[in-house]
């Protein structure tokens, strides 16, 4: 299954879980009615029920509506509470961001893993939230799509973990960003809620009805009261039963999943295993003390909550079956784990990157009933474009190596400077400045008259030590500096937002790779400051998108095009998109190369705006037609990878970086 | 029957927007409280800077051990202000404890490079030029944290200035938070002095 089958299903088990929730619903309005006439038997107010029958409308519609409308409030608050995305979780769980600077050796291991896992997955780096108070060994990701989304660890899971097994849990949480799983997760968060709100009214009612004394007018009027609130609450709590039991039996199979998906991305059993066993041989295990962790207990990484009921409602499997799915030799005897919190871990010699601490000989494990994309689906696929559309929302830790290495190749001083805001601005524009000479010097001549010359100086100094860092490194870079930018305060915000976009307007002579860079980085930083939200699916059928399509496709068409080429190269720009068009027969339409005219820079944007609202299988043969116009040529330069992998992010589609064929 | 159920309705929506009112301004707390782990990052750089600073000049300037020994009290000071207010940040005797800390170690600092001038050995030296250097940069960085925390502070201060939030701020405990403003003292750069 690639990126865009798990995205499909996603969405497939979202409907699912609506209709099982309506259903629900359904129960508990009819259970609510019951009690409510029963209660009204008791009082004067009877004589309705008598006289209309059990379906009498002076009845039945109040308290229908009332019920739904209840409900209605209750999920729609906490869903409009969890807009806030991921951040809003992590707050709600009692978390800490972490300073992406931070010295202490803890913390910055954690923000190390996660910013190579995230640079080898092609995703923007996200903000670290840290569960100080929390002992117990958890971790969890929250957000509403990659681009907001934030990863959450314990301070046990900080201390206690060895790089290999902390590589193995964000590997989890990273495949859980990657497949879509995050935006159900908090979806059923808020669906949950509502059906909470009636047994919270039940318990008031059945408080007041217990308080009032009755004078013995009605018969025993205060204690129908307290009666109803009983039965309410009771109504309440069976509904949220049935609510944890939807949500454990969604989010079970999935933790079977992102374990296997952790062990592909990392190729290293021993990490993700050696974590779980490390949390069955924990006092403290992956429980979390925090008062708000039952509502959010299904995104976590393993189970945050003591014993469940009769296990049906757990919202993860039960340890050792997991671990022995990832290694079949576990004997159900778990380490012992006293380390007392605070005090650092025994030296244990730890493999310096992830990869090479694998066992020799162990190669791809293969999964019963799960099979492994990667290896095998890569080299198969001849063509280019059906490997990258199958290297989507995966990774190898080939690429996780890469981005170790690349991270510790960069010039002194680039790294510090993209996790401090001041400094990240700077180096972001030095990212965005382009080759040509003339453009970049008018592009600088425009930072220079912006209000804070002082910026102006350090992106020259910065783009002096840029001049040596290869052009696989320009996206990594600014996936980096994300975190720090995303502490701009908004005024702070509007003005860098400003500068940006005044660097790709540069009289509209920017190249498109430069384009792309820059509205890439946009995207991922404009929805953290209340830009508003892009709508999920609206096009099921690319007919009406074709123009878009056209567009797009022939701006990489003749972005391929070396200059000098007869008659300015047009003819092979129209093969090139006809080739991309052979990806796309299928779906109906029948791209050509548009006018230089009709598409320029500008039109990029909202062509990539609306494609991006295609379903997950249209875009992935958008990719693998956006591949088939690059390779057309023959002639991949790195600068045209870089071009491709910022094209699809703004698909949304994370691809991994492209590693030279001698690196595998 | 109707005329309850409304009622109870109406009721009902108030409490959700009570309660979003609240909710947003713990989010706008939150912001600033975050907000000035920035500019504790960046004052705590600069604290750490400051020794290695004082053990090269001493090096050269023996004589001025007043003056030393200022910057290093200082320092201190700033040190213990910056403690505390990151306990608490936004409470205003916290923030106009650290704002005079630094104002005065800024004064003292400024003091110092003075008299640096007059010591073209110790200008000369390269750990003192490289020191010097970070500490520019990191007064840069400073101000900018410092301009977040403060449109954060600004953000919270009028959110619960609004009506009908103001209702809520105060039974909630939501107090008034203090901006971070340094006043620039005199001597915070070394002046250019030329013996002509």
């Amino acid at each position: 299954m690639n990126f865009f089958e798990h995205q499909d299903r996603a969405r497939r088990n979202t409907r699912r879980l609506v209709a099982l929730f309506g259903l629900a619903v359904a129960a508990i309005v009819v259970a609510v009615y019951a009690a409510v006439v029963a209660f009204l038997m008791t009082t004067e107010a009877g004589h309705y029920v008598a006289e209309g029958g059990l379906a009498a409308p002076e009845v039945l519609v109040p308290v229908l509506a009332g019920t739904l409308f209840v409900i209605a409030a209750g999920s729609g608050y906490k869903t409009l509470q969890l807009s806030g995305g991921g951040p809003v979780v992590a707050r709600l769980l009692g978390g800490r961001p972490l300073d992406p600077n931070s010295g202490d050796p803890d913390e910055r291991r954690v923000l190390n893993v996660v910013e190579e896992m995230a640079i080898a997955a092609g995703t923007p780096v996200p903000d670290v939230y840290l569960l100080a108070g929390e002992h117990g060994i958890n971790a969890f990701a929250a957000g509403r799509t990659p681009a907001d989304a934030v990863v959450g660890v314990t301070g046990g899971t900080a201390r206690q973990l060895s790089r290999d097994e902390l590589q193995g849990v964000v590997a989890h949480e990273f495949s859980h960003i990657l497949n879509g799983d995050m935006r159900l997760n908090l979806r059923l968060i808020g669906v949950i809620h509502g059906i909470l709100v009636i047994s919270l009214i039940g318990y008031f009612i059945m408080r007041a009805g217990g308080r009032s004394r009755p004078s013995g007018r009605k018969k025993g009027g205060g204690a129908a009261i307290a009666l109803l609130g009983l039965a309410l609450y009771v109504i309440g709590w069976i509904g949220v039963f049935f609510g944890r039991l939807i949500k454990a039996g969604v989010s079970r199979q999935r933790e079977f999943l992102a374990d296997a998906a952790a062990v592909q991305f990392t190729r290293n059993p021993l990490g993700i295993a050696g974590a779980l066993k490390k949390i069955g041989g924990h006092g403290a295990g992956s429980r979390i003390g925090h008062r708000r962790a039952e509502e959010a207990s299904h995104l976590f990484f393993s189970n945050a909550l003591k014993k469940s009921f009769l296990g049906l409602t757990a919202t993860h499997p039960p340890l050792d079956e997991r671990i022995r799915r990832i290694d079949p030799s576990f004997d159900s005897t778990f380490p012992v784990v006293e380390y007392p919190p605070g005090e650092r871990r025994a030296a244990a010699p730890e493999g310096a990157l992830g990869p090479e601490a694998r066992p020799a000989g162990r190669g791809a494990i293969p999964l019963p009933g799960i099979p492994f994309p990667g290896a095998a689906a890569l080299a198969g696929a001849a063509s280019a474009p059906a490997r990258v559309a199958e290297s989507v929302g995966t990774l190898d830790p080939a690429h996780v190596a890469w981005a170790t290495t690349l991270l510790a190749e960069l010039p002194a001083g680039l790294r510090e400077a993209a996790h401090e805001p001041t400094a990240a601005r700077a180096l972001t524009f030095a990212l965005l400045l382009d080759a040509d000479p003339e453009v970049r010097s008018r592009q600088l001549e425009a930072l220079g008259r912006s209000s804070e010359p002082a910026v102006a100086t350090e992106t020259r100094r910065l783009l002096l030590r840029l001049e040596s860092l290869r052009p696989e490194a320009r996206i990594p870079l600014l996936d980096l500096a994300l975190p720090a930018l995303r502490r701009l305060s908004p005024e702070q915000y509007r003005s860098y937002r400003t500068m940006v976009r005044a660097l790709a307007d540069a009289d509209g002579r920017v190249s498109l790779l430069e384009y792309t860079l820059h509205r890439m980085l946009l995207r991922h930083l404009d929805p953290h400051f209340g830009a508003p939200r892009r709508k999920g699916v609206q096009f099921y059928s690319l007919k009406g998108l074709g123009q878009e399509v056209s567009c797009l496709l022939s701006l990489l068409a003749r972005a391929g095009v070396q200059p000098g080429t007869a008659d300015g190269g047009e003819e092979v720009a129209a093969a090139a998109v006809a080739a991309g068009a052979r990806e796309l027969a299928q779906a109906g339409l029948e791209p050509r190369l548009v006018e230089r005219e009709a598409c320029r820079l500008r039109d990029l944007d909202g062509a990539l705006e609306r494609l991006a609202l295609a379903a997950p299988r249209l875009k992935e043969r958008l990719l693998r037609a956006a591949v088939a116009v690059v390779v057309h040529d023959r002639e991949v330069t790195r600068e045209e990878g870089e071009l491709l992998r910022a094209v699809a992010d703004g698909l949304d589609c994370p691809v991994p970086p492209f590693l030279r064929a001698a690196e595998g | 029957m109707i005329g309850a159920l409304v009622t109870l309705a109406v009721i009902v929506l108030l409490l959700l927007f009570l309660v979003g009112i609240y909710n947003s301004l713990v989010t706008l707390r939150n912001r600033y409280k975050n907000a000035f782990a920035q500019i504790d990052v960046q004052l705590k750089r600069r604290h750490d800077l400051i020794p290695n600073l004082v053990e090269t000049a001493k090096g050269y300037m023996a004589h001025e051990r007043g003056t030393l020994e200022a910057v290093i009290a200082a320092r201190n000071q700033a040190v213990s202000a910056r403690e505390a207010a990151a306990k608490a940040p936004g409470d205003p005797g916290a923030m106009r404890d650290l704002m005079q800390a630094e104002g005065a170690l800024g004064g003292v600092l400024g003091r110092l490079f003075a008299l640096s001038e007059s010591y073209p050995d110790l200008k000369a030296n390269q750990t003192m030029a490289q020191l010097m250097e970070e500490l520019t940069s990191t007064e840069n960085k400073v101000a900018f944290a410092r301009q977040a925390f403060n449109d954060a502070v600004m953000s919270y201060n009028i959110a619960r200035e609004k009506f009908p939030n103001v209702l809520i701020a105060g039974p909630f405990g939501f107090h008034a938070a203090a901006l971070f403003e340094i006043e620039e003292p005199a001597q915070r750069e070394a002046p250019k002095v030329s013996f002509s």
